[in-house]
């Protein structure tokens, strides 16, 4: 009788907050490993998720695009697990995975049926532990990276803008404005050395965040975590890049004339706000009444009403982060593809009107109380992923320390009132910070090849 | 007190045992998860009514399906039904565009429509709390949808520009070339639409096609999540749907396809700086006696990155970034395609590679590791699809807008086990062999042509 009293009383508790509660258990193992669990039983599924403190913002100039050949090279095989092996062997436990690099992460994740956690758990600990670094194994992936490359940028419209283009204009940091994919040149000239001093200084497990989401027991779980990664040694913390963007820098604009595009876009960027800050959250909001949703003030106004845009994707941090992965010094900015009737100035223009409108006239309630709306059932529906939770986990991790904010991040973001909105767009998003970079159709180049 | 005894219990546990770290730790094998109860009802008009409780999230996502795919183009209007889709939810005869979207952005929900080449299905998802109010517009977008003048010449332009850009992306003019050569002159060869079709595209053929196929008997309308009591979630139905009148649907096309010959087509691409390679045919339905044998024979070629193709073509040869293959399932046909992309000095040897890897999957028996192992893959890959509702309500909505036996995912699992290597081998030779396949190549023609000729005559064929 009180078991179910209980459970109602959770229950209630559960349909009163903004959200579902996720669980968590953080704890430190010896060797500085941060270790966070959060039990869901309600499906026989278990997501491990291993994020690394490191991104491509660390590369060093020569060697562009090294964080992801990096990354390749975690494919490889460790003192345990042979060549090839590591896709074999959860693949062949009916799980998932893939890793991914980013300007200020690394991460890798096992999806698998939840009673084979110790082998995502073994092949992780292993190749922290003792990666196979080889001249076999790196060339391999120098023209796995190079094939992924041509596949999904020099083959594709708009790819090569956003991300070796977009940059140079978005930053005057080299740190933050270096392609994140790299020049074959540097790609080629990465050694078998500078692959075992990253992976000494940057795969410690002092620098990494182990998060487990799923169907676990966690004393089990726990016992499996220290048996597995317990006695790998910690490294010194290594030293982070300066970042830092020069005050007052200039905006800067471009045309970047693209031979595979039939269709005009544009970039709109902004400096954005310090993480968590209280703009920063302003321009979560501000981005939901921009571009959030069928009612978005851009699908309202521009889409329909001037006619003038295809298709339209805003973000802080875009092209490479989203609000919860964001980190400054960053953007806040837009990608247009728009009809070729109208030019990419007009368009420019168009979606500086929408904004100057907020400026100028704030937001009326009902349209703040629907952005909210909106961000809250976008939450929700993305909790359901297991990995998805795990990710968030560990970015809040790596980014504030604090995992917990998976429960309030959210709150933070509905606190927000119309005249933090509006302060937001007046000191961040206007002209004299804008930077815009056009993509026009050019016609198809004399074939060349990119070596 | 328990809990306090478990700890302890974990903890003299890790100070006796050292792991073996030179092994894969073993593991039980991969559990079972007990489909939700399916419970499935008929209104008088003949609308299917499929409810599914699913208590795990404070949500509800719902799903109404007509037999309205593109396959029930008109002959001269490729792209009618995905227009129609698209429309629904751009105006009623009680709701502007712009009030459907704030209504629903409100309430915390989506509902878009979409078709694919059997099904038109509008879907939507919203917060358990609205689910009547969600209700309320999708019945307003079925029953009333009045596609205003200006949204449909606003659509047309937009599909036109999409278009342009989607023609820019090598892999469309690959699937465009290679669904027209092996589905032939059945509608299902159609894979887009076009300029001229989207400008002959009016108002009275929009209002026509919904007329024709958006009829009760020829819908199945899912409920999946936080639901009301069942009774209640009917009447919440019935009292929306049910004075929508029964009416005889058009029959689909006849399912002539054309027989599966060795066929070279070349589409040219200037400027591209790598080919894209499509090899496949024409193969089967989930509904053939030889479906779960193929299944687990295209997981073992190219599924995933323990596959054949993977393991050859990228990791051994270091040709691509990807190869894999894939089946195309319709509810009257499907196909099975290897694809991969090369740099263009490779093209040959891209080709030469996938055709090998097809015609070892009849040669020899699949050996007895590689068997367990992919029908794993594909177990586990089955269990974690179920996580989200709406990739669970998707599953359950194929089950019924497919034709296939209710018992179709409470099966999957046991079915795939039990496929054994001599019927893998026999699948192979009917759908794998290099003598029947079609070769699709997108990419430079004048520095791929003439690699590409030792695999036979090449067509060469300008992309549009």
């Amino acid at each position: 009788m009180k078991c179910i009293f209980l459970l109602l009383i959770l229950f209630c508790a559960v349909l009163q907050a903004a959200q579902p509660m996720i669980p968590i258990e953080k704890y430190t193992l010896k060797n500085g490993m941060r270790v966070i669990l959060s039990r869901d039983n309600a499906i026989p599924v278990v997501s491990v998720y291993m994020i690394y403190d490191v991104g491509a913002r660390v590369e060093e100039k020569g060697r562009t695009g090294f964080a992801h050949l990096f990354e390749h090279m975690m494919f490889e095989g460790s003192a345990n697990v042979p060549k090839g092996m590591h896709f074999k062997l959860v693949e062949s436990n009916g799980g998932t995975l893939n890793g991914s690099t980013h300007p200020d992460y690394t991460d890798y994740f096992e999806v698998l049926p939840s009673n084979k956690l110790a082998v995502a758990l073994w092949l992780e600990s292993d190749r922290m532990r003792s990666l196979a670094i080889t001249k076999e194994n790196l060339d391999n992936q120098k023209e796995a990276v190079k094939q992924e490359r041509r596949l999904s940028f020099d083959n594709r419209p708009y790819s090569t803008a956003i991300v070796d283009r977009w940059p140079e204009l978005a930053f005057h940091n080299w740190q933050n404005s270096h392609s994140l994919i790299g020049s074959f040149e540097d790609l080629n000239s990465s050694s078998v050395e500078d692959v075992a001093k990253f992976f000494k200084t940057y795969y410690a497990p002092d620098n990494a965040v182990l998060v487990i989401v799923g169907d676990i027991q966690i004393p089990e779980a726990k016992k499996l975590v220290e048996q597995y990664f317990g006695d790998i040694p910690a490294q010194p913390k290594p030293a982070k890049p300066d970042l830092s963007e020069p005050a007052n820098a200039a905006p800067r604009t471009d045309v970047y004339h693209d031979a595979h595009a039939r269709v005009p876009g544009v970039i709109i960027g902004y400096p954005a706000p310090p993480r968590r800050s209280r703009d920063y959250f302003a321009l979560g909001l501000l981005d939901v009444l921009l571009t959030g949703g069928p009612s978005s003030r851009f699908q309202l106004n521009l889409v329909k009403g001037k006619e003038s845009l295809i298709q339209y994707q805003a973000e802080i941090g875009w092209p490479f982060a989203s609000s919860s992965d964001y980190k400054d010094p960053g953007d806040y900015a837009m990608f247009l593809l728009f009809k070729p009737n109208f030019t990419p100035e007009q368009i420019v223009e168009q979606a500086q009107d929408e904004i100057a409108k907020i400026q100028k006239d704030g937001v009326d309630a009902k349209e703040l109380e629907r952005a909210r709306t909106l961000l809250r059932s976008e939450q929700i529906n993305a909790l359901q992923s297991s990995l998805h939770r795990a990710q968030l986990l560990g970015r809040y991790e790596i980014f504030d320390g604090k995992p917990e904010l998976i429960n309030t991040a959210l709150d933070d973001f509905l606190a927000v009132t119309a005249s933090d909105i509006q302060n937001a767009a007046r000191k961040y998003l206007t002209p004299e910070h804008r930077s815009v970079l056009q993509i026009l159709p050019a016609p198809a180049p004399a074939a060349k090849e990119n070596h | 007190m328990r809990a306090c005894l478990s700890f302890l219990f974990a903890g003299t546990m890790l100070m006796a045992q050292t792991i073996d770290r030179t092994k894969p730790p073993e593991t039980p094998p991969i559990p079972s998860f007990r489909m939700p109860p399916v419970h499935e009802t008929r209104l008088p008009n003949g609308l299917t009514v499929v409810l599914v409780e699913d208590a795990r999230f404070p949500l509800v996502s719902v799903r109404l399906s007509f037999q309205a795919g593109s396959k029930f183009d008109p002959h001269d209007l490729p792209g009618l039904s995905s227009m129609v889709a698209g429309l629904l939810t751009q105006g009623t005869t009680t709701r502007s565009f712009r009030q459907l979207a704030e209504e629903l952005t409100s309430i915390g929900a989506s509902l878009n429509g979409h078709t694919n080449p059997d099904v038109l299905t509008i879907s939507g998802g919203v917060l358990a709390e609205n689910t009547t109010k969600l209700l309320d517009l999708l019945a307003d977008v079925t029953l009333n949808a009045n596609f205003p003048e200006n949204e449909v010449a606003l659509r047309r332009q937009n599909a036109k520009q999409n278009l342009l850009a989607q023609r820019s992306q090598p892999a469309f003019l690959a699937n465009e070339k290679f669904d027209a050569l092996v589905y032939g002159s059945h509608p299902y060869g159609v894979f887009s639409t076009t300029t001229e079709a989207l400008d002959r595209m009016d108002r009275d053929s929009i209002v026509r096609f919904r007329d024709a196929f958006f009829v009760p008997n020829n819908a199945v309308l899912l409920l999946l999540g936080q639901l009301p009591p069942r009774e209640e979630t009917l009447q919440l139905v019935r009292d929306r749907f049910s004075l929508w009148k029964e009416k005889t649907v058009p029959a689909a096309p006849p399912k002539d396809f054309p027989a599966s010959k060795r066929q070279l087509v070349l589409v040219d691409r200037p400027g591209s700086v790598q080919a894209d390679i499509h090899i496949g045919r024409l193969a089967l339905t989930r509904t053939d006696p030889d479906y779960y044998p193929l299944v687990v024979g295209n997981a073992i070629l190219g599924g995933g990155a323990s596959s054949r193709l993977f393991l050859d073509v990228r990791e051994k040869k270091g040709l691509a970034y990807d190869a894999h293959s894939e089946l195309d399932r319709r509810r009257d046909a499907g196909v099975v395609t290897a694809v991969t992309q090369v740099r263009n000095e490779e093209v040959g040897a891209g080709v030469e590679a996938v055709l090998d890897n097809m015609s070892q999957m009849a040669k020899a028996p699949v050996a007895a590791g590689e068997l367990t192992d992919v029908k794993n893959f594909i177990s586990g890959g089955f269990l974690i699809s179920l996580e989200t509702q709406a990739s669970l309500a998707d599953q359950i909505d194929l089950v019924q807008t497919m034709g296939l036996p209710k018992d179709y995912l409470q099966m999957f699992t046991a079915h795939v086990r039990s496929v054994e290597p001599d019927q893998i081998q026999a699948v192979a030779r009917k759908y794998l062999d290099p003598a029947q396949a079609t070769i699709v190549v997108v990419g430079d023609a004048a520095h791929i042509q003439q690699s590409l000729e030792k695999f036979g005559p090449v067509q060469v064929d300008k992309a549009k």
